[in-house]
C-alpha cells in the first residue's frame, strides 16, 4: 500500500519535472495546426500581396509612418513624433564604422 | 534512489502548499508575461513577413528634403532599360484622413494590369473586383463594418478635390484583415483624385527583377540614373520587421522588467528563508541517516518540482492568452493605436528553440538562486539544529 503510494509520488514527481516539455509539445502541436490552416491561405495573401503597396500590417493606420514602416519610417517618423526619441537612430542600436562611408562621400 | 527523494520533494512542496503556490505563481506570472509579449511578437513579425515575397524586387521613391514625395511616372521610362530589370510599375497609393474614424484609410489604386481579386481566390469575403473607370472601390472588412456599409453603398470621402464616391462592390476577407483593415482598393484614376496626385505622377515605381540575387547592383544603377531617389530593397523589409516589431517588444517588456524583478526577488527571498519546520525536517533527515548530497538533493527537486510546473503553466496560459483569447489587454498595446484594429486570429510563429529559451531564461535563474539556500541547509548540523 504504501509503496504503491511512494510509486504514485514518484510517477507524479516525473511528470511535474517533465511537464514543461510535455507544454512545449502540447503547444507545438497546435501551432503546427495552426500553421497549416494558414498556410492554406498563402495563395490568397500572395494575390492580395501583389495589390497592396507593402506587406507592412494595418496595424496603426492612425499614424502613417507606423502604418508602413518599410516604406516611410526613415523619411516620416519625425514629423510624427515631434520631440520623440528617434525610433530608428542610424538603422540601429550601434552605428557602424566612420570609414564604411569614406566611399559615399567621394561618390558624391 | 533519486526516485524517492523526488518524491519525497514533492511530498514536501505539498506540506509546504501556500508557500510553493507564493512562489509557482509568482513565477508562473512572469513567464505568462515574457512568453506572452515574445508569442506576440514573432507571430506578427512571421505575418508581415509571409506577404513578402510576393513584394517588388525593389520601390524607389523619390525624395524632396528628405521626405518622400511623389515621383514621375516617365521616370519608370529611365529604368526600364536597365539589365534585369524585367518591368517598372508606377503605382498610385497614400492616406485620407477621416474625420468619422479619427484615422487615415489607406488608399491603394489598381494599374490596368493588376492580378484579380476574387471569392473563389480566398481575397474576397463577397462581391467582386472592381471594374475599371465605374468608380468602385474594394474595402477592408473592419473599415466597412466601422462605416456601416454593405456590397452597393456609395462613399464620398473627404478630400481637396472634387471627387467622385466610390461603390463598395466587395469586402476582403476578414483573415486578411491584418493586412487590410484600413485598405481602399480603387482604380488608379479614382486614386489620383482622391489623392489630390496630377496625372504623370506616382506615388513610387514598383521594380521587378529577373534576377532577386542583383537587386543590390540594380539598386546602384537607379541611385546613378535618378539621384537622389531613395531605393528599398525587398530583402532588406525583414530587417525593418524585426527592428518595427522588436521595439514594440522591447518597449512593452521594458515596462514589465520591474515587475518581474520583483516577482524573481520576492522569489529568491521564499527560496532562500528556511523556516524553523523546515530545519527541524532537515535535521531529522539528516539524524536518520540522510547524506548531505540526499538532503541538497531534495531542496533541488522542491525547486524544480515548483519551477517546472510554474514554467509549464505561465507558457500554456501566455500560448492561450495570445492565441486562443486573442490577447486581450496586451494587443492594443503590440499592434498600435488606431481605431481600427485587425481582428483576425493570429497565427503562431515561435519555434521549439525559442518556447525552451523562454522556459530556461526564468527557470535557471530561479534554480540557481535556491541553490545557495539548499546548500547552506544541508550542510546543517542536526544536532545543534535540533537543540535551538
Amino acid at each position: 500500500m504504501r509503496s504503491a503510494r511512494i510509486a504514485r509520488q514518484e510517477l507524479a514527481g516525473v511528470v511535474l519535472l517533465l511537464s514543461p516539455l510535455l507544454v512545449v509539445a502540447l503547444l507545438a502541436v497546435d501551432a503546427r495546426a495552426r500553421r497549416s490552416s494558414r498556410d492554406a491561405e498563402q495563395g490568397a495573401i500572395d494575390a492580395l500581396a501583389r495589390r497592396l503597396p507593402t506587406s507592412d500590417l494595418a496595424l496603426s493606420g492612425g499614424a502613417r509612418w507606423l502604418r508602413a514602416p518599410s516604406l516611410e519610417e526613415p523619411g516620416a517618423a519625425f514629423a510624427d513624433g515631434p520631440a520623440a526619441p528617434d525610433p530608428d537612430p542610424a538603422g540601429g542600436a550601434m552605428a557602424p564604422p566612420i570609414s564604411i562611408w569614406h566611399p559615399e562621400g567621394q561618390r558624391r | 534512489m533519486k526516485l524517492s527523494i523526488l518524491a519525497f520533494a514533492l511530498a514536501a512542496v505539498g506540506r509546504r502548499k501556500a508557500r510553493s503556490i507564493a512562489l509557482g505563481g509568482g513565477l508562473a506570472f512572469a513567464v505568462v508575461l515574457v512568453s506572452a509579449v515574445v508569442f506576440l511578437t514573432e507571430s506578427l513579425r512571421a505575418e508581415a513577413e509571409r506577404a513578402h515575397a510576393a513584394h517588388p524586387d525593389a520601390v524607389v521613391q523619390a525624395l524632396v528634403a528628405g521626405r518622400p514625395t511623389t515621383i514621375p511616372v516617365a521616370t519608370a521610362a529611365q529604368l526600364a532599360d536597365i539589365p534585369s530589370v524585367r518591368a517598372v510599375t508606377p503605382r498610385v497609393w497614400g492616406y485620407v484622413f477621416l474625420p468619422a474614424l479619427q484615422g487615415n484609410v489607406t488608399v491603394v489604386g489598381t494599374p490596368k494590369e493588376a492580378s484579380p481579386l476574387s471569392v473563389a481566390a480566398g481575397t474576397l469575403a463577397e462581391g467582386r473586383d472592381i471594374t475599371r473607370g465605374a468608380h468602385e472601390m474594394i474595402a477592408g472588412q473592419e473599415l466597412a463594418k466601422f462605416l456601416g456599409m454593405l456590397p452597393g453603398d456609395e462613399l464620398a470621402l473627404p478630400t481637396a478635390t472634387q471627387s467622385r464616391p466610390l461603390k463598395l462592390v466587395g469586402t476582403f476577407k476578414s483573415s486578411l484583415d491584418l493586412y487590410t483593415a484600413d485598405v481602399i482598393v480603387c482604380d488608379d484614376e479614382d486614386a489620383r483624385s482622391l489623392l489630390g496626385m496630377p496625372d504623370g505622377s506616382a506615388t513610387d515605381l514598383a521594380v521587378t527583377l529577373a534576377n532577386p540575387q542583383e537587386a543590390r547592383v540594380v539598386a546602384r544603377t537607379i541611385l546613378d540614373r535618378v539621384p537622389g531617389a531613395r531605393v528599398v530593397e525587398r530583402d532588406l523589409l525583414a530587417r525593418v520587421y524585426h527592428l518595427a516589431y522588436g521595439r514594440r517588444a522591447g518597449l512593452v517588456l521594458g515596462a514589465t522588467i520591474p515587475a518581474i524583478l520583483a516577482l524573481l526577488v520576492l522569489a529568491w527571498d521564499r527560496a532562500s528563508g528556511i523556516g524553523e519546520g523546515e530545519r527541524r525536517e532537515i535535521a531529522i533527515l539528516k539524524a536518520v541517516g540522510w547524506s548531505t548530497s540526499e538532503v541538497l538533493w531534495a531542496k533541488l527537486f522542491e525547486l524544480l518540482l515548483v519551477g517546472a510546473a510554474a514554467t509549464a503553466l505561465g507558457m500554456l496560459l501566455g500560448y492561450a492568452w495570445v492565441f486562443w483569447l486573442g490577447a486581450p489587454g496586451l494587443r492594443p498595446a503590440l499592434v498600435g493605436w488606431s481605431v481600427l484594429y485587425p481582428r483576425a486570429a493570429l497565427t503562431p510563429a515561435v519555434d521549439l528553440a525559442q518556447l525552451l529559451g523562454i522556459g530556461l531564461a526564468v527557470l535557471g535563474p530561479f534554480v540557481l538562486l535556491g541553490i545557495v539556500p539548499a546548500w547552506r541547509a544541508s550542510t546543517s548540523d542536526p544536532l545543534e539544529t535540533m537543540r535551538t
